[in-house]
């Protein structure tokens, strides 16, 4: 579904590559987490896979980059904007300005499309009681807190049907409430077939979530595999990434003798759980 | 730098009551995380330390001062105040004329700002940008920007509004560092934060707050054991309390050394 | 949002937005083609009165029309009063200066006329929403560009004195102090003009991202979502006001109506 291969970018104006002879591979409908240190070019990944780069931001882009079918670098942007879906992290700056009501601003994307309207007025209804949000269809899109702002920049997005669904840090600014309401969404979504390519810091949610979790560092990706292997990997410390408490304890319990090295390690609290339960020896 | 808060209420200008009824005595040099949903009163209280807010019914005290009537900018010397967006504040040339704004409105001799300057780069990891335009830097670098140009104040107190998020692990840690530098100093650091670990891990006091008034105030030990206040205010117990009451254990488990002992403890009785 | 408009269930408010936009423009060909004093003042009784009461937002319009054409009208009534050259007949005197009818009576023509044409522009505003005049328009034609500029000024704007606030708050948290003299104040300026400024190319650069993620500028047909409905009557309506507004102004410039 998605394949990078021999990746490098370089923003323009600039020397630094921030990707280097980067290569991934995504497979249709998973959930796939990236993890990396701030920094590291998360972002840059997220608009490579979903078109941006280069088609928005210019600069020198070498390698093949292949996401549904479509070679990114020489389709046009409009060609992948349908089949792939951005959304960021800040919830303010994706509600365009374009609708002066959140129904509307949902079917905005569908409008630019060239959706029959009977088809729209379904999906955006569809999408407006799969979301919970039905007390927000009439009022202003900026009038919203953060938190319902992100919901609508997602419903927004999902709304257009994309088969690919990139999200860069998504729940960054939101309270642990909305970021449950979108893991919630994240899982409707994958449940329909979208593959979703999610970067994230909270490592905890990626593991019960993701289905296959990368790490971004240097430039590449450096690990990738079953979330429980790579969330702990004890190179992710030199790479920028933290680890669960469930991990740090279960290590120093290592450490302390009190755990058998061999055993592996725990990232969620059930694995931990099992794991202190009996499980270490 | 002591901090009294008693019978405060809050009500906006459009009528909704924020806080209602918070008592709260933070002593000098003590570290107070304050959890809660958005929308609990977490940020209209802390509003009131550095008079944004002026109390509908009640008093805020920082020090001797009653901040009744007084002046945001009289109270800045005071009670230091990280916003969470940086790019709401960052409009100088470069880092280094950013971060000594606050000084030099606080009256500080130019010597001593320079000096100011330079060390709080340095604490948040920023010590060659002072030239850099800031504008230039990344998102996280300018937060950092930021919170150096309130740690220049070097005010008594110091209120950081969510501190750790959108941080990556080496961000989360600078900020453990400077949260314990800080007290180290004697101040009192104050902090809404929504990562329990961090809370745990760092403060010696947490308040949970839901709908304008506290649920739970003590130490993190007893807080996280509350189970019914982080219900009531929806928030989840950190990462360690939640392992160590799954696997059946009694009290509190806040760091990973005290889970390990405990681990050991639990080995030895058998 | 940064509007006039207020919600009422009036006939008016239920007029397609272009018969609105035609209905304006024919008032001012007429009010402009028909110079006579009387004209203008036919217009706002038999025309602008009537379409007062029935849109439901009268009194906010009297209210906006008196504020904006008011004052002129003093200043027109007490210079032309005083000062038309063509006087002949003269209604009183203060002292030296006479206050002839013929001027009054052209004080009232040319106020009257910006009145209605005020009013006429003000009732369009009040009694139609932005985004259903924007939709309107570009069902017809006008680029959707031009209804993004629109419709995101009107929305942005004020999005931006709320942050004008935070700024204002942030920067008195490191000591700023915003009273005093004008020097202070304009000292002052800086540190709250420049975060303000700084941030608009932060976000424009990360909304026309999501804008570009909903395909805005797609060259695909497009229907809109939101149903802005029209009438055979009024389809009728426009053509015939518009003829209606031509005949007036070709009759009025071959002599036939003085």
């Amino acid at each position: 579904m998605i394949e990078l291969a021999g990746v490098t970018y370089t923003y323009p104006d600039t020397e630094r590559a921030v990707l280097h002879g980067l290569d991934l591979s995504i497979t249709e409908g998973s959930v796939f987490g990236i993890v990396g240190a701030s920094g590291v070019g998360k972002s840059t990944l997220a608009k490579v896979i979903s078109g941006f780069i280069p088609h928005s931001e210019g600069g020198e882009l070498e390698g093949a980059v292949t996401v549904a079918g479509i070679d990114v670098v020489k389709a046009t942007l409009l060609d992948v904007v349908s089949k792939v879906g951005l959304v960021t992290q800040n919830p303010f700056n994706q509600i365009t300005g374009a609708r002066f009501s959140v129904e509307e601003e949902i079917a905005f994307g569908l409008e630019n499309l060239g959706t029959p309207r009977a088809e729209m007025i379904e999906r955006v209804g569809a999408i407006i009681a799969r979301f919970g949000i039905q007390e927000l269809r009439d009022r202003s899109p900026f009038a919203l807190s953060g938190g319902q702002q992100q919901l609508v920049a997602l419903a927004s997005i999902v709304v257009m049907e994309p088969v690919i669904l990139v999200m860069d840090e998504p729940t960054s600014q939101l309270d642990p409430s909305g970021t449950r309401l979108v893991f919630d969404i994240i899982d409707r979504v994958a449940e329909q077939g979208t593959t979703v390519v999610l970067f994230e810091h909270k490592l905890e949610l990626l593991r019960e979530h993701a289905q296959v979790v990368a790490v971004l560092a240097e430039g590449q990706i450096v690990l990738s595999g079953a979330p429980r292997e790579v969330l702990a990997d004890d190179r992710l410390d030199q790479w920028g990434v933290g680890s669960t408490r469930f991990t740090s304890a279960a290590r120093a319990a290592i450490s302390a003798g009190l755990a058998s090295a061999d055993s592996a390690i725990p990232v969620s609290l059930n694995e931990a759980v099992s794991y202190f339960s009996g499980g270490r020896r | 730098m002591k901090v009294s808060v008693h019978g405060l209420e809050y009500v906006y200008p459009s009528g909704v009551k924020a806080l209602d009824g918070v008592d709260l005595e933070v002593e000098s040099g003590s570290r107070l995380g304050i959890v809660g949903q958005n929308g609990a009163g977490k940020t209209t209280l802390v509003r009131h330390l550095n008079g944004i807010f002026q109390p509908t019914v009640g008093t805020v005290r920082i020090g001797d001062w009653e901040t009744k009537g007084r002046d945001i900018a009289d109270l800045a010397a005071r009670v230091g105040y990280v916003f969470q967006n940086p790019d709401e504040q960052l409009f100088a040339r470069t880092v280094a004329g950013d971060v000594s704004f606050g000084p030099r409105n606080l009256g500080v001799p130019p010597e001593r700002i320079d000096e100011l300057v330079n060390l709080s780069l340095e604490r948040v990891g920023l010590a060659g940008e002072g030239q850099t335009h800031p504008y230039h830097l990344s998102l996280s670098e300018r937060k950092r920007v930021a919170l150096a140009s309130v740690l220049a104040m070097n005010t008594p107190i110091v209120v950081l509004d969510e501190p750790t998020t959108g941080q990556d692990a080496r961000g989360v840690a600078m900020i453990e560092r400077i949260v314990r530098q800080l007290n180290e100093e004697g101040r009192t650091v104050i902090a809404i934060t929504h990562d329990m670990d961090f809370c745990a891990e760092n403060f010696d006091r947490v308040v949970v707050m839901a709908q304008g008034r506290i649920l739970a105030d003590g130490e993190p030990a007893d807080v996280f054991a509350n189970g019914e206040a982080l219900d009531e205010a929806r928030v989840e117990p950190p990462q360690l309390a939640r392992l160590a009451t799954a696997l059946g254990w009694t009290g509190p488990v806040l760091k990973v050394e005290t889970f390990v002992n405990r681990l050991r403890d639990s080995e030895r009785s058998r | 949002m940064t509007t006039l408009y207020l919600d009422r269930p009036s006939p008016i408010h239920r007029l397609n937005p272009v018969t609105k936009l035609v209905g304006l423009l024919a008032v001012v060909l007429v009010v402009f083609a028909l110079p006579q004093w009387w004209a203008s003042v036919a217009i706002l009784v038999l025309v602008m009165v009537p379409a007062a009461v029935a849109s439901g937002v009268g009194g906010r319009l009297l209210l906006v029309t008196l504020i904006i054409a008011g004052p002129l009208m003093l200043v027109l009534i007490v210079a032309q009063g005083f000062f038309y050259p063509g006087r002949e007949t003269i209604l009183f005197a203060l002292g030296a200066l006479q206050f002839s009818l013929e001027g009054l009576l052209l004080a009232v023509g040319v106020g009257t006329r910006t009145a209605v044409l005020v009013a006429a522009s003000v009732l369009l505003l009040l009694t139609t929403h932005p985004g259903a005049l924007m939709t309107a328009l570009t069902e017809r034609g006008m680029p959707a560009k031009v209804s993004y500029v629109v419709s995101s000024t009107l929305q942005i704007i004020p999005a931006f004195r709320t942050r004008a606030e935070s700024i204002l708050l942030a920067q008195r948290s490191r000591g700023l102090r915003t009273r005093g003299n004008i020097v202070r104040r304009v000292r002052v300026l800086l540190p709250l003009v420049t975060p303000l400024v700084l941030g608009v190319f932060v976000d424009v650069e990360e909304r026309s991202t999501a804008m570009e993620a909903r395909a805005f500028g797609s060259t695909r047909s497009r229907v809109s979502y939101a149903v802005i409905p029209d009438s055979r009557g009024q389809q009728f309506s426009r053509w015939a006001l518009i003829v209606l507004a031509l005949a007036v102004v070709v009759l009025s410039f071959t002599g036939v109506l003085r």
